[in-house]
């Protein structure tokens, strides 16, 4: 479903991915592991097409999509969940939730998803007329991921959902992305610690210095006592 | 008490023309961050509108309401295609200076584009309806201001529907907010953006219909509702509708009151007294808030 070939990006003069080789199936899911500044949240903002690539190409359904404007990505169905969540701070809940309906199609059914999200997300219906700044750090999580959910996502892309919370909430976010791979959503997910991808039939790939590094499924990886030393540390 | 009732009432009119001609101001400046001064040039426009349909057709101003904000929507996504959008993302460019400077050149090209077309002279146009309501005794209020409150309270009520309740008016909002977000979200923001200098053009087109019958058209008939709009929108902190709309009460509440009690050569200075002294208590005007938060 996205295929990535010899992506590269940089900030200004920097770079920060240097040759990055991808592909994430129909209905799989793809976690990329990699230590914090390596590049894990500059190969979502490429792939979403907030950051232009300087070379590579990325296909999504068989066609390009690099140097395209990110509404238009987002347009096709891969559908990225940013690091920090990026709440509209000043809007409701609801308000919230409804732009994450923003394609026609999808806002057309927007009182049907706006329950599903609810139902999947109770806290959230308890909140839904505060304003998005109020909420705690967990329930922005939980906004992040709804807003993403209002749409036919063909495709998930979650940067760090466990980024700033408090363990039992980190297993409360995971909890709902075990019901989202549940689901049969395609999903690629970047997360700085290998222990919260444990449980999931995942294919995994360490991101280090912005190349991948080394890949497999999570049992190969975990029998592989130099991976856990090098980059895991355990 | 006539007296004071009277200016309450003068000044809630003026209140409503303010905020009608600010609030646009607001909207660009809390999506686009950058003041639009070619704001006031919108107010002109829907002036010469309006005068050219009763000067040409002989239709009165209610008809030119309608025209005028249709013009002036275009002009609006004209001015951001021309002097807006070359600007936006440039590296090494202060985008809120450069665009404040070129709006402003386009506000110099369209009053010396009217001296052109139309000529030095002042136009005419006719109120919507002529006469005085009177209140009471010594209170009275013209049929036209009453229409002008009307209007403006009427498309501020629709302006705040239309944020709230729309698909694009919601983009706008979540635009103003959080750019990344909403590009994820999948709202186009260039789209936003010219939707958001029509919208907010359309608005000081309808203030610059309702206000030709009041004043006259001429080529600076912008100048002044800009100075004005600027006061208003500093005063009730950049980027905030509920604060420009609050600001333009009570700018326009004091203004009548300093003329009543003061005589009216003294209602811009004791003005600028009073937005000083609260400017420096708070500085990001009344409903202002520093940096992210915006509309």
């Amino acid at each position: 479903m996205l295929e990535v070939r010899g992506l590269r990006a940089s900030y200004g003069e920097t770079p920060v991915l240097e040759g990055i080789d991808l592909s994430v199936g129909d209905g799989e899911f793809v976690a990329v592991i990699g230590p914090n500044g390596h590049g894990k949240t500059t190969l979502l903002r490429t792939l979403s097409g907030l950051l232009e690539p300087t070379t590579g190409e990325i296909s999504f359904d068989g066609e390009r999509i690099d140097g395209l404007r990110p509404d238009l990505i987002s347009m096709r169905g891969l559908v990225h969940i940013p690091q920090g969540d990026l709440p509209f701070g000043d809007m409701t809940v609801e308000e919230n939730l409804l732009l994450g309906a923003f394609p026609a199609d999808a806002w057309r059914k927007r009182s049907e998803r706006l329950e599903r999200v609810f139902t999947l997300f109770p806290v959230l219906a308890e909140r839904r007329t505060q304003r998005a700044r109020t909420l705690s750090g967990g329930e922005r999580r939980m906004l992040a991921l709804g807003r993403g959910l209002m749409r036919d996502a063909r495709m998930l892309m979650i940067d760090e959902p466990s980024l700033g919370l408090a363990p039992v909430l980190v297993n409360e976010v995971y909890g709902h992305i075990e019901t989202i791979v549940a689901s049969g959503v395609t999903l690629l997910l970047v997360e700085e610690n290998f222990s919260h991808v444990q449980a999931f039939d995942a294919h995994v790939l360490l991101l280090e210095s912005g190349r991948i590094v080394r890949q497999g499924s999570v049992a190969e990886l975990l029998a592989d006592e130099i991976v856990m030393a090098t980059y895991l540390g355990t | 008490m006539a007296s004071f009732l009277q200016a309450i009432v003068s000044g809630l009119v003026t209140g409503s023309i303010y905020a009608l001609m600010t609030v646009g101001m607001t909207l660009i400046y809390g999506t686009l961050r950058t003041l639009n001064m070619a704001h006031g040039s919108m107010v002109m426009v829907g002036g010469y509108v309006s005068w050219m349909l009763f000067d040409s057709l002989g239709w009165g101003p209610l008809a030119g309401l309608v025209a005028a904000s249709l013009v002036a929507f275009l002009f609006g996504i004209l001015i951001q295609q021309v002097a807006v959008r070359p600007l936006i993302g440039k590296l090494g460019v202060d985008f809120e200076m450069t665009a404040f400077i070129s709006t402003f050149a386009v506000t110099i090209v369209l009053s010396n584009l009217a001296l052109r077309i139309y000529g030095a002279r002042n136009k005419a146009v006719p109120p919507v309806i002529h006469g005085r309501l009177h209140l009471i005794e010594g209170v009275s209020v013209s049929w036209h201001s009453l229409v002008m409150a009307g209007v403006a309270v009427t498309m501020l009520l629709a302006l705040g529907a239309f944020l709230s309740k729309t698909r694009y008016g919601l983009g706008i909002t979540a635009v103003a907010q959080q750019l990344d977000a909403a590009r994820l979200m999948g709202i186009p923001d260039q789209r936003v953006y010219n939707l958001t200098m029509g919208v907010s053009s359309a608005l000081a087109a309808i203030a610059g219909v309702l206000l030709a019958s009041v004043f006259f058209v001429s080529p600076n008939a912008g100048d002044l509702p800009l100075l004005k709009a600027l006061i208003v929108a500093i005063f009730g902190g950049l980027g905030s509708i509920r604060g420009t709309i609050l600001s333009a009460y009570i700018i326009g509440l004091l203004e009548a009151l300093i003329s009543t009690y003061f005589g009216v050569r003294w209602s811009l200075p004791l003005l600028f007294v009073v937005i000083m002294v609260v400017m420096l208590i708070r500085p990001t005007g009344l409903l202002g808030k520093p940096e992210e938060a915006r509309l």
